[in-house]
């Protein structure tokens, strides 16, 4: 037990007397650290993937059935070969439906693979996508399904019609942030055979160059020819929606601020405070003839721990909060992506640090021989 | 100008607070190994002259020099390393840090004079008769077991010389004379020790006393 520091016990034993304005410290910056917690949480997973979404330029062209739930599959090859060369980015038919698998039913879409990245590049794989239109071994999977199946890359996932068994080598487990995370996609035309809807897809999907408004165009003339379809272009998420965005993550960061300068302002009375109340204890040691940066680590390092401590308990509450946020805001669970605790802790403590600064400059301040005088 | 043999001598040592003349002129030489006593009414400066001559405070003009050292010419720095390292205080109100038992507060004066030395730590408390109390926290201390280990942390780097500023102050008569004995017991082990008190009892017990009256030596 003999340390030749007595520094680290000093530190600790002054925080287990647990003041009540230590207890008030605490308190601060976890009500901080758990606001920061969720809403930087809720801006990395939510946020982050809505406005990449909305950011990146993925399928803007729809073809569907006008009534019903397919049409034939010769409606894509038609837009496809009305398109012009120098406008079409990628585009694929999808057909939906629903499979048995080894475990449960599930939902299977059919899609040609080679223009996947075209039509959705803001899905987040891991694993690979699958680069050849025939490859009917290989299938992607969404990141619920896959939870819920138990998969993992490289898996195995077994189909089962009647007798029949089609295993697929899980290549790719995706992350969209839509529905496409309960699916399995697998090859077109095997989609079209295992579903018994020979020559017939639900909708087709483009990405389109638009120049010159030449997509609505096209939807014009395409629907004109084929009444009986429903042609659109697919309006990405507006200016206006993007805009709304924007804002929320702009209050967002407004909130964060706030509650952090509240804490701030809190923690800073409360060390002065303490260090009012320890004045006697602080002049003591300096008559012993503690040096004004020993006394002032001293009370940094009982800030530092106070502020770790926080930040951990701020992380913990965060991330209920942030699930609360999640599904009232954007009806999402949110996951603690990798910056979020590291960016909590550190904004917790710089602010336990800033609002330290002129609290312990007091310290310099205090003089032995007026604070140890009797009387 | 040190006169061997002197531990402290001051030449006239003046502090002023404000329009408050606390020091005038005060030309003191205590011997080493010497146990002087430091009476006077209150407000006499007694105080005042204990933070200087303990390197807590500077004076307003004059010299002093302690075992040698001139420490008014000393900055903070040099005045707080002097104190660590060749000083003990004692305190009327004791002045022990709360969350820390016996044992440690006597540690925190070796910590700032040097490193812990936890067994010497122990032989201090257990020279003041305190080594059934080690673990104890000052709230659970008697007042005359607190002097006790505010007296053993002003001795356990073996500092030359003592200030003990009304040291029975807040103790009761039978505390009293357990805190004088060991002061005595210091005395006899050759430091210099001054003492302020109140009681003529007390300053009897003293080789010499030293009167101080609005600021200036009486006797
Ligand atoms: N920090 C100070 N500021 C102003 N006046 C002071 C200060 N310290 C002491 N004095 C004054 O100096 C005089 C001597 O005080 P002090 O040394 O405490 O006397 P004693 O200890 O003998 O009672 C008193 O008049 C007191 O009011
Ligand atoms: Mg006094």
């Amino acid at each position: 037990m003999a340390g030749n520091s007595l520094m680290p016990r000093l530190v600790v034993r002054a925080l287990s007397v647990r003041s009540q304005r230590i207890v008030m410290v605490l308190f601060a910056l976890i009500v901080g650290a758990a606001v920061t917690c969720a809403l930087v949480a809720v801006y990395f997973d939510v946020s982050v993937k809505m406005s990449r979404e909305l950011k990146t330029y993925g399928a803007n062209f729809y073809v569907g059935p006008g009534q019903g739930a397919t049409l034939p599959d010769e409606a894509y090859q038609t837009v496809f070969d009305g398109i012009p060369a120098d406008m079409l980015e990628g585009g694929s038919p999808y057909l939906y439906g629903t499979a048995r698998s080894e475990l449960e039913k599930i939902v299977v879409a059919g899609v040609r693979f080679s223009s996947l990245r075209k039509l959705v590049p803001y899905w987040r794989t891991e694993g690979a996508w699958i680069g050849v239109d025939f490859d009917d071994r290989n299938a992607l999977i969404g990141k619920t399904l896959a939870g819920r199946l138990g998969l993992k890359l490289n898996d195995t996932l077994v189909l089962i019609k009647n007798n029949e068994k089609r295993p697929f080598n899980i290549k790719g487990i995706i992350d969209s942030g839509d529905n496409s995370d309960h699916m399995l996609f697998v090859q077109f035309e095997f989609a079209q055979n295992w579903l018994e809807k020979p020559g017939l897809m639900s909708h087709a999907l483009f990405n389109l160059i638009n120049r010159h408004d030449g997509v609505d165009r096209l939807a014009e003339t395409l629907s004109a020819d084929h009444p009986d379809w429903s042609v659109r272009p697919i309006r990405r998420i507006s200016a206006g929606e993007g805009g709304v965005l924007l804002k929320i993550e702009g209050l967002m960061g407004l909130i964060s601020l706030v509650i952090l300068s509240l804490s701030l302002v809190c923690v800073n009375a409360s060390l002065a405070a303490l260090i009012t109340e320890r004045r006697g204890e602080f002049a003591l040691q300096k008559a012993l003839g503690a040096s004004n940066r020993a006394v002032v680590c001293q009370v940094l390092a009982e800030t530092l721990i106070i502020a770790l401590l926080a930040s951990m308990v701020g992380v913990v509450i965060g991330y209920v909060l942030a699930q609360i946020l999640g599904q009232s805001i954007f009806s999402a669970a949110v996951d603690l992506r990798a910056p979020v605790i590291p960016v909590t802790v550190a904004l917790t403590v710089s602010v336990a640090l800033i609002a330290a600064v002129l609290p312990l400059r007091r310290i310099a301040k205090i003089e032995p021989a007026v604070t140890l005088r009797g009387e | 100008m040190t006169m061997p043999g002197y531990a402290i001598e001051t030449r006239r040592l003046t502090k002023q607070f404000g329009r408050v003349l606390a020091l005038n002129e005060v030309d003191l030489a205590i011997k080493t190994g010497e146990f002087a006593a430091l009476m006077g009414a209150s407000g006499s400066g007694k105080t005042t002259l204990m933070n200087i001559l303990s390197c807590l405070d500077s004076p307003s003009s004059g010299d002093i020099l302690l075992e040698g050292t001139a420490v008014g010419e000393l900055d903070e720095e040099g005045r707080r390393l002097f104190r660590s390292r060749r000083i003990g205080l004692v305190f009327q109100q004791f002045h022990l840090i709360p969350y820390l038992n016996a044992l440690e507060n006597v540690m925190l004066a070796q910590y700032y004079h040097s490193v812990v030395d936890e067994p010497s730590a122990r032989k201090a408390l257990d020279d003041v008769g305190l080594s059934h109390r080690f673990d104890h926290l000052p709230g659970q201390l008697s007042g005359g077991e607190q002097q006790r280990v505010c007296i053993a942390r002003a001795l356990v780097n073996r500092p030359g010389l003592i200030f003990a500023d009304e040291p029975t102050g807040n103790l009761d008569e039978q505390n009293e004379e357990r805190v004088l004995d060991i002061l005595r017991a210091l005395h006899r082990d050759g430091r210099t020790i001054v003492m302020v008190t109140h009681n003529p009892a007390l300053g009897a017990a003293a080789e010499r006393i030293i009167r101080l009256n609005h600021g200036r030596i009486e006797s």
